[in-house]
């Protein structure tokens, strides 16, 4: 029996998980990307692994995900992450208020944390504020965006899936009644357009999803594009993840990274999604924040600056309340288009969850009945990735 | 494996000191040297060759030596022997792990005390 | 505060079986700009076809290096001021001893499959902070490693100019790192087409973005692999 063929398009880190939890289950995957691996969103993002702290108090669901992920992705990927955990440091009264609000928020989500005196803290990380009032650990982390992707990419290339990138797919082949039959993609690399047909395609365009889905019909999809900013600095100032005490806000987060510290990040709205220009206010912004967190940050010098936009699911709300959880959508059910499914919102460190939620509709809708098992498999060396070899030419 | 393009090698960059660092002039003047010294030592051997001729031809040759523009050839040897050695020298020290950090001093210095000792040679062959 | 510069990005371009040519494209830019925000713009706004590699944007990824005005750089730390001026060129051109994809992209599979076969560890002890031998075991916290295998070294070696065999100075730096030099490693490293292959322009460390110093590591390996071979000879083991 042939194997069932799905497409996936978008290889951010929703496409490649996408992509190698249904090669692993079994179905014969075509990834689509119209840049390079990582091209959007997920290239450029801070790099943290979250705890769930930095959610525990706002948004419960989200925390929740991020804590069991992070674990998940801790033991099946360690090649791409620095596990050194992370700090959350109050600096004022305002901080210290949130305190009770914290501790309690951890406790309901099942992250471990430990309050740390300031010395204890300073001891850890002696370029802190040394004006911090409490500090405590959590179990934050660093991934390399780039290495993340590829090793989930990897494993999907031995389970058989096909990587194409510079394929920026235009449209979809529908049948008679409105369903999609396959897409229709320019190869960038040879100018040339060609077509393939699938069981199934999953959207994974990150805040591009809601312009793809359109291509279909006419789909509306709740995506509020909200970039942010983030800015390099050349020394590792910190170990771990430095994180302000308090209600999320601009530039309360140090990523620690090779030999930098990325300070981010900020919220707003934006219109043009395929280039968001980086704005001196909050570069400025982000040193000032940075500053009052690590203010040896005051003396190095910035190696990088950089802005990314989430696909947050606009639930009617504005900007960063926002819920962070992902949303999967069968299209057959919301707008009655068979055969396209997309997958949007969420966080890096819930690619693989996202993927598994997906594939499990994936599989559901082709008839097949194989369970999820990309949390118990290590991934493979992201230096096993590798672009599909042969483009067939039309 | 995937499969390199075997390009056609391209023998005229490795000259091209456009854009390069100073280990690239190294580099190249320790290519262009060494293949000059070894010319060198080809067109010596066969002017020696010709010694076996006799008084006359050995006259002859003195004579062809003590000429002005013989005498910049020779320095140019001189000159391409005291950069190449010299360098060697650095080269060969660096490659086993020494002073890696600080090749770029030791060129310098090196072939400061190339440009002296050529300088020096070149007095002493001119004014005799 | 900001200024405003006019200058040109002269992209070269290249698809499929057509023949190589450079695009000309006039833009205003911000010196403080990054060269990569400049390619990003020309692929938004003024040709979609534009193919180029980036992924963070901020030096961690190693997916942007391309030779810009003639010399290797990391195009997402490059500013624009560092390497023209008001009314200037910025000559842009993929990476030279790989295999071009198409316009500004090269393919990395082989240098990756080198990487991995030296065993170059991603993730590292932060006492590798002298990243140039000391370490202190007692230390549990990890960091990812210096080199971002973004292949900028091999890309201005002379030597992997003359031959595509020759491993390349991010490879070899990488097998110094690893520490581990297992036969395989051996086999690989201490060749015609290793260590000894190196002539010592230094080039990479001078275009490496990212503190590996890879010459100085190269000079380093070798050492460990003539102490190695003097050890065998008097059969010490
Ligand atoms: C500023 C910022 C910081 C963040 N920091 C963190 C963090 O520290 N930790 C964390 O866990 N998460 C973080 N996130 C969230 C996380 O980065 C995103 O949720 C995640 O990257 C989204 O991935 P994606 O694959 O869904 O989207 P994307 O990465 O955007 O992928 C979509 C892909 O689809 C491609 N595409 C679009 N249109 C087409 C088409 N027509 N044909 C083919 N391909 C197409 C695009 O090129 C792109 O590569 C951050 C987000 C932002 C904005
Ligand atoms: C003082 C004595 C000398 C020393 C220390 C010396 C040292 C060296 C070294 C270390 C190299 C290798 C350079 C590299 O790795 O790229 C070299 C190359 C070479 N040498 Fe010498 N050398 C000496 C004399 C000579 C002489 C007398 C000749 C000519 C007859 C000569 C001809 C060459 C040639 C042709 C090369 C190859 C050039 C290249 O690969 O770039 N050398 N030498
Ligand atoms: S050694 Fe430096 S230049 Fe070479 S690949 Fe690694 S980071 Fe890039
Ligand atoms: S884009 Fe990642 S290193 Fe430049």
């Amino acid at each position: 029996m042939d194997k069932p063929q799905a497409i996936v398009i978008g290889a951010g880190f929703t496409g490649v998980a996408v992509a190698y939890d249904l090669a692993q289950r079994g179905i014969k995957v075509t990834v689509l990307e119209r840049g390079p691996l990582v091209n959007g969103t997920s290239g450029r993002t801070h790099g943290l692994l979250h705890s769930g702290a930095r959610y525990a108090v706002d948004d419960q669901e989200s925390a929740i995900e991020c804590i069991d992920e992070n674990l998940v992705l801790r033991k099946i990927i360690p090649q791409v992450i620095e596990p050194n955990g992370g700090l959350f440091i109050a600096l004022n009264e305002s901080d210290m208020a949130y305190r009770e609000a914290f501790i309690q928020g951890c406790a309901d989500c099942h992250i471990s944390i430990e309050e740390l005196n300031p010395r204890q803290a300073l001891t850890l990380e002696p370029n802190l504020n040394p004006k911090l009032i409490t500090a405590f650990k959590v179990p934050d982390g660093t991934f390399d965006p780039l290495r993340l992707a590829m090793g989930f990419a990897a494993s999907a290339n031995t389970h058989g899936a096909e990587f194409h990138l510079f394929c920026e797919v235009q449209d979809f082949i529908l049948d008679g009644m409105g369903n999609v039959k396959g897409v229709k993609y320019l190869d960038r690399s040879s100018n040339q357009i060609n077509d393939i047909n699938s069981d199934i395609v999953i959207n994974a365009a990150g805040v591009w999803a809601g312009e793809v889905a359109a291509l279909a019909g006419n789909i509306d999809l709740p995506i509020k594009p909200t970039p942010g900013v983030m800015v390099a600095y050349d020394q590792r100032l910190c170990q771990r993840v430095i994180n302000r005490l308090n209600e999320p806000g601009d530039g309360d987060i140090i990523v620690p990274q090779r030999k930098m510290i990325t300070v981010g990040t900020t919220s707003f709205e934006a219109d043009n999604l395929d280039y968001i220009p980086v704005f001196d206010d909050q570069v400025q912004l982000m040193f000032d924040r940075g500053c009052e967190l690590i203010p040896a940050i005051k003396h190095t010098k910035e190696r990088g600056a950089f802005m990314a936009s989430r696909p947050l699911l606009d639930s009617g709300t504005k900007g960063r309340s926002l819920t962070r959880t992902f949303k999967c959508f069968d299209h057959k059910e919301s707008d009655n288009v068979d055969g396209l499914v997309t997958i949007t919102g969420g966080k890096a460190t819930t690619m693989r969850l996202m993927a598994e939620k997906t594939a499990d509709l994936v599989c559901q809708k082709l008839g097949m009945h194989v369970p999820c098992q990309t949390a118990e498999i290590p991934i493979l060396s992201y230096r096993k990735f590798h672009i599909a070899q042969t483009r067939e030419v039309a | 494996m995937a499969k390199h393009p075997q390009k056609p090698i391209n023998l005229i960059k490795w000259f091209d000191p456009r854009n390069k660092s100073l280990g690239s002039w190294a580099f190249i003047l320790n290519r262009i040297t060494g293949l000059g010294l070894t010319l060198y030592l080809f067109l010596h051997l066969i002017m020696l060759g010709q010694l076996a001729g006799g008084p006359e031809a050995y006259d002859g040759f003195i004579a062809l030596v003590k000429n002005p523009i013989f005498l910049a050839g020779e320095l140019l040897v001189i000159a391409a022997a005291f950069i190449h050695g010299l360098n060697g020298i650095r080269i060969g020290i660096t490659s086993f792990g020494i002073a890696g950090g600080k090749q770029k001093q030791l060129f310098i210095g090196l072939m400061t005390v190339a440009i002296i000792a050529i300088i020096y040679f070149a007095i002493r062959m001119f004014t005799h | 505060m900001t200024q405003t510069w006019s200058i040109t990005y002269e992209i070269f371009r290249k698809k499929g079986s057509q023949a190589a040519h450079y695009d000309r494209f006039e833009m205003k830019v911000d010196p403080d700009e990054y060269v990569l925000d400049g390619i990003e713009r020309i692929w938004a706004f003024h040709d979609r076809s534009l193919v180029f590699s980036h992924a963070c944007h901020h030096s961690t990824c190693g997916a942007c290096g391309m030779v810009v005005n003639g010399v290797e750089k990391l195009t997402c730390i490059t500013p624009i001021r560092s390497v023209t001026k008001d009314g200037g060129v910025i000559r842009v051109e993929p990476m030279r001893n790989f295999p071009v994809i198409s316009d500004l992209s090269v393919d990395m599979t082989v240098f990756y499959q080198r990487m991995e076969s030296v065993g170059h560890q991603p993730v590292v002890s932060i006492a590798h902070e002298d990243s140039k031998g000391k370490f202190d075991p007692d230390d549990d916290l990890l960091r990812l490693s210096d080199c971002i295998e973004c292949g900028l070294c091999i890309s201005a070696c002379p030597i992997a100019l003359t031959t595509p065999a020759y491993l390349g100075p991010a490879v070899l730096a990488g097998a110094q790192q690893s520490g581990d030099l297992n036969l395989c490693v051996l086999e690989l490293v201490d060749s015609e087409n290793g260590a000894w292959r190196c002539h010592s322009a230094y080039e990479c460390t001078e275009v490496c973005p990212s503190h590996v110093d890879p010459a100085w590591r190269i000079m380093d390996l070798r050492k460990k692999l003539v102490s190695r071979r003097i050890k065998k000879f008097f059969g010490v083991k």
